[in-house]
């Protein structure tokens, strides 16, 4: 048994990249939802710097007139709200987390609105924070106004039903349950997951990819493609220095395995003797056909998100910029039918990168390089 | 009876089936009317669902039924929890 890989719990690397003095603050790359936890620790040494770090943030916040939310975590309606009162509406999050109790009631009874203090459960702050950095990643990279690019509320339940090993998207809210302990843990953990829960209200409101065959596995994909481009933006990685990985924190202990899916390495996620291995293939020469699961949407999901890591370290730099800039154009071009195949994906983010960067230049030529090296043949756009 | 659940789809997109013999089960009066609930509130045919949702195919000596979350009905919740916590796991 392997075990699972914690970034965001641990307290001991994140403290240590600042030195440690009494007016300590936690860098910025330290993910909102790690000082959410940090600020509410009982350990003076951890709790002080978090809670520093997220004033210090919202004060600075105010003054730029910026509108990112990273660290937005623990921000309330105190001074600095009343400071930008009476000004031009800033595009901000409006976030709601409900708690379902173990029920299967949705949506649950409200627990956090925006720009309320955190409070003392972690799943509720973690969703807070997640769904900021999903709308701040939108916002600040896409020029995206939340999901609908008009500002929508951002609403998510928490503790969804018994044991309950899953997070999904009901087309109005992200749901999550608690995990069912034995495979799986709270599924308000890695914050890729809850990027990927959002992505699919975005792909609703633009290309609206049907969820089946290979429309359906674009439609997963693109969630795993902007979910990791939310850890990568939060940590501020590269694309050599990012992992690629999908859900690295929701394996229990019991699980051989560092997570549900690998972008750089599909079908190498896990291999346990009862999940049995990681069943996505890297290229269409390892196609699944089945018809559960909508037709293999999370297993066929492997082949484009195998190209999007493709394309990223081909380009270098920052994933979100130019890679992320063309899979994003391509989403909301208005030219891929809702049953669009990989094969006219592809050849709608080669028109998308001709289109952003110019024809036959670098970007559209790595975007060329990455379909083919997993077999699929851009469809003309 | 024979209750056999198999849930597909899900974030992670694995299979996982259970199968509880109501024989000689105290509570096999129970089961056996949550099963027909069930089957009567279900679908003949597996529907797309939402992205992430779990999807379930309900197999009884009456037949087969499907459904999806989060549109369960209480009897398909019970009996697919009941089956999952006292069934005969295969995971896979």
């Amino acid at each position: 048994m392997t075990l699972c890989h914690v970034p965001y719990m641990n307290a001991h690397s994140a403290h240590t990249c600042c030195p440690r003095s009494v007016n300590v603050v936690f860098c910025t790359i330290v993910p909102p939802h790690l000082l959410d936890h940090l600020s509410r620790s009982g350990d003076p040494a951890l709790y002080e710097p978090a809670r520093r770090t997220l004033e210090r943030d919202a004060l600075q916040r105010t003054r730029r007139r910026i509108t990112t939310v990273r660290m937005a975590a623990g921000t309330g309606a105190g001074p600095a709200a009343e400071e930008t009162a009476g000004e031009p509406a800033e595009k901000k999050p409006r976030r709601t987390i409900f708690d379902a109790g173990q029920s299967e009631q949705l949506p649950g009874e409200k627990v956090r609105s925006e720009g309320e203090e955190p409070v003392d459960d972690a799943s509720v702050n973690r969703a807070y924070a997640g769904l900021g950095a999903t709308f701040d990643l939108y916002l600040s990279v896409f020029s995206r106004y939340s999901i609908d690019d008009a500002g929508m509320p951002l609403d998510a339940t928490v503790h969804y039903g018994r044991d309950y090993g899953n997070a999904f998207w009901d087309g109005e809210r992200m749901v999550f349950g608690d995990g069912d302990g034995e495979v799986f843990r709270d599924f308000t953990l890695p914050v890729d997951v809850i990027g990927h829960e959002l992505t699919h209200g975005v792909t609703q409101h633009t290309a609206n990819l049907a969820y089946f065959g290979q429309s359906g596995a674009l439609n997963e994909s693109l969630s795993d493609v902007f979910g990791s481009l939310i850890k990568q933006y939060g940590l501020g990685q590269t694309a050599d220095a990012a992992d690629w990985l999908i859900g690295d924190t929701l394996f229990t202990d019991r699980v051989e395995g560092t997570a549900l899916r690998s972008m750089k390495a599909p079908g190498t996620a896990y291999d346990d003797d009862v999940l049995g291995k990681d069943p996505q293939p890297a290229t269409m020469e390892d196609y699944v056909h089945t018809g559960s699961d909508n037709g293999g949407v999370h297993i066929n999901s492997g082949i484009p998100n195998h190209a999007f890591y493709r394309l990223a370290t081909e380009l270098g730099g920052h994933a979100w910029e130019r890679a992320g800039q063309i899979w994003y154009d391509t989403l909301t071009s208005g030219s891929l039918s809702p049953d669009a195949d990989f094969a006219a994906f592809a050849g709608a983010t080669v028109a998308a990168a001709a289109g952003r960067y110019g024809e036959g230049g670098a970007e559209q030529e790595a975007v060329l390089k990455s379909w083919s090296l997993v077999g699929v043949t851009p469809a003309d756009a | 009876m024979r209750i056999t659940v198999t849930r597909t789809g899900g974030f992670g997109g694995l299979t996982r089936r259970a199968t509880l013999r109501t024989d000689g089960r105290p509570d096999a009066a129970e089961l056996a009317a949550l099963a027909r609930s069930a089957l009567a509130e279900g679908r003949a045919e597996p529907s797309t669902g939402v992205p992430d949702g779990f999807h379930y195919e309900i197999e009884t000596d009456d037949g087969t039924t499907y459904c999806a979350d989060p549109r369960l009905t209480e009897a398909q919740s019970a009996l697919i929890g009941k089956v999952f916590r006292e069934g005969g796991t295969d995971r896979g």
